[in-house]
């Protein structure tokens, strides 16, 4: 009983949001995605391993649509399961953590979210549990319409894990994507959190994430949009206990009419907390990529480091760092710039035997390559593998 | 057709002539952004031949090689060039260099995000080579997982440069000051490196440009052109190294005009 009283004031404090816009992105009506759907959820496993997701894993988690799930863990201190199972058998918990970090009235796509929403995954890594395979995790849209999955990580104190996701669409499905994420690592656990989107030509996306670091924790972000996709807005925000830290990458590709507004907020609450944003953006054809980043900042260092790359003459990049400096306590700095591949690099290039193509995409390879402290072999070939990807398709 | 004893001795000595004289610059005259830089320039660049073209700063030497190598922005305005027998002076720098032809540059450009290891790999993957031997040899093996020309002091540029050329595996290298702004250690290595470089090539000959000449110590030339205010005054044997170190390049020029 207490456990559906809960479940009903987040719905109705959704319902006052239904009609909110977000605070950034282009505004979406989603009434259109309100109503059912008719079709066969099936997974389209060619489309799915372009994301980088392997379903051989020993740990993971699919979702198909609002309809199909399949889930296991074979990892000894790994949990995976629905959401709905989590909230079930563990009620006064999930309290704990459910719609804990964001709030379900955030804006229209939380609230629709929260009273559409199905699925999602809930993973939780034992304390000390240390483990250098990826739990693989894939978010697949078929019949399109609304997905809307509630994901949460809980990383116990002292583990050390990586999660994947890929995320990615049927060619020509009209869908709305709305993926709430809740993580929380304690005290010196490691997160690290890979996500690949490939979306469609007619696709709305927005993601709602939010982390916890509790004290000596680290999360460690490497996001990727490599597809096209109508219109994309995201904006994380992390907070950082004592001796946190952050460390968050966006690596954007604007294809065709894409929009894409992808930020990070930190908020740097502990002595000694330390934040990175970066990002790095590729415009092609018509796209038009913002890439916000805030970092507000008690005590610790925060740095933000925005970079942006124009490949046709009809892409528009803007870039937004924002720092807010709320006692002397703490360091923030900002690097940001925007421009087109310089002529004498490609030159260089070719004198050295390399074609006009083959030039241009060792630049971009290189644009994009981040050299991010701390990860894996396994883990760094899954990012190798995404940078070459990515340059290919910003060819 | 009846082939005479005669035809074979055109053919044969027709075949020699190209292949000696591997690159022929004739009346080369260039402009970048409508500005002759260099005027009237000759050069012939045979086999087994290290040629070097010395100059005071600002000469037009690096714009020499540039336009032997067709980079963009430079740009012919009268004369020809002639490599292997065929005149590229219209083709683009991308069909200079897969014929063969390099340039090694007086300061390579810095690649953001782009190993060196990286670069060596594709290079070697293209003429089968060891990106580690051609390390090994420029002493460079730390440099591998740095961002190509990030942080890098002057000679580890060079030294990079070079490695670079030996992985291309050029037939006729075109090498841009190898000698400025490195410390002696640097130039022993890159000095040793463009002998290996040289002997690797099938024509064994080169075109080296330099200021200070203080490559000369290393490597000999067989020909000196000295190129002062975009033009090629004269050239000589390696004997005209010492006058250049005694009487600098404009004094020299005066003196050899002055004996006609």
């Amino acid at each position: 009983m207490a456990l559906e009283n809960w479940l009903e004031k987040i719905r109705e404090r959704a319902k006052s949001a239904l009609s909110k816009p977000a605070l950034y992105g282009l505004d979406v009506d989603i009434s259109e995605y309100l109503k059912p759907v008719s079709g066969e959820s099936k997974l389209d496993t060619e489309r799915v391993s372009e994301v980088g997701v392997d379903l051989s894993a020993k740990a993971y988690y699919t979702q198909v649509d609002q309809a199909y799930f399949r889930y296991l863990s074979k990892i000894p201190g790994v949990e995976v399961k629905r959401i709905e199972e989590f909230i079930e058998e563990n009620p006064d918990e999930a309290r704990e953590y459910v719609w804990k970090l964001i709030d379900p009235a955030m804006d229209k796509y939380t609230a629709i979210a929260t009273l559409k929403g199905l699925g999602g995954y809930f993973v939780r890594v034992k304390e000390n549990t240390r483990i250098e395979d990826p739990i693989m995790t894939c978010l697949f849209m078929s019949i399109g319409g609304l997905q809307a999955p509630h994901n949460i990580a809980i990383i116990e104190k002292g583990a050390d894990v990586t999660i994947y996701t890929g995320c990615t669409i049927a060619p020509e499905s009209f869908g709305l994507h709305v993926g709430i994420t809740e993580y929380y690592v304690e005290d010196e656990a490691t997160l690290r959190y890979i996500m690949v989107h490939s979306w469609n030509r007619v696709s709305h996306v927005r993601p709602r994430t939010a982390v916890w670091i509790k004290p000596g924790g680290k999360y460690i972000s490497y996001y990727v949009s490599i597809g096209r996709v109508k219109t994309l807005q995201t904006y994380p925000v992390i907070y950082l206990e004592k001796n946190a830290y952050t460390y968050t990458a966006s690596i954007l590709l604007g294809l065709e009419n894409s929009i894409l507004d992808v930020g990070g907020l930190a908020y740097l609450l502990g002595e000694g907390s330390a934040a990175e944003i970066i990002s790095r953006s590729l415009g092609k054809d018509f796209s038009r990529i913002t890439t916000r980043a805030r970092i507000v900042g008690k005590s610790g260092k925060g740095h933000i480091d925005c970079r942006g790359l124009l490949l046709s003459e009809n892409s528009v990049i803007e870039t937004i760092p924002e720092l807010l400096a709320e006692t002397p306590n703490v360091i923030l700095t900002h690097e940001a710039s925007i421009g087109k591949i310089a002529e004498d690099e490609i030159n260089y290039l070719i004198s050295r035997g390399f074609t006009r193509e083959e030039a241009v995409g060792i630049i971009i390879r290189g644009f994009i390559s981040l050299d991010i402290k701390g990860i894996p072999e396994r883990v760094k070939k899954h990012i190798e593998t995404i940078e070459r990807i990515t340059a290919e398709k910003a060819l | 057709m009846v082939i005479s004893p005669k035809h074979i001795f055109y053919e044969v000595s027709a075949v020699k002539l190209v292949v000696e004289i591997v690159l022929k610059v004739r009346d080369l005259s260039v402009a970048i952004s409508g500005r002759v830089i260099i005027r009237n320039n000759n050069v012939f660049v045979e086999r087994n031949s290290v040629v070097f073209l010395l100059g005071p700063n600002g000469s037009g030497k690096s714009t020499f090689l540039k336009a032997i190598i067709g980079y963009p922005g430079v740009e012919v305005i009268s004369g020809n060039i002639v490599f292997e027998g065929e005149d590229i002076t219209g083709k683009p720098m991308e069909y200079r260099v897969s014929k063969g032809l390099t340039l090694a540059h007086q300061t390579p450009p810095k690649l953001t995000g782009v190993r060196m290891r990286q670069l060596l790999e594709a290079l070697c993957k293209k003429t089968g080579c060891d990106p580690i031997e051609i390390a090994s040899v420029l002493e460079i093996k730390h440099l591998l997982d740095r961002e190509f020309g990030k942080g890098f002091s002057g000679g580890e540029l060079k030294r990079a440069e070079i490695a670079m050329l030996l992985a291309q595996k050029p037939k006729l290298p075109l090498i841009d000051e190898p000698d400025s702004g490195v410390d002696v250690d640097s130039i022993e290595i890159i000095a040793s490196a463009i002998k290996k470089l040289i002997s690797e090539t099938p024509y064994k000959s080169t075109i080296i440009v330099t200021h200070s000449a203080q490559i000369s110590k290393y490597i000999k030339p067989t020909l000196t052109c000295i190129m002062v205010s975009g033009e090629i005054k004269f050239c000589g044997g390696p004997e005209l190294l010492s006058e250049v170190f005694i009487h600098g390049f404009r004094e020299l020029v005066r003196e050899n005009k002055r004996e006609g």
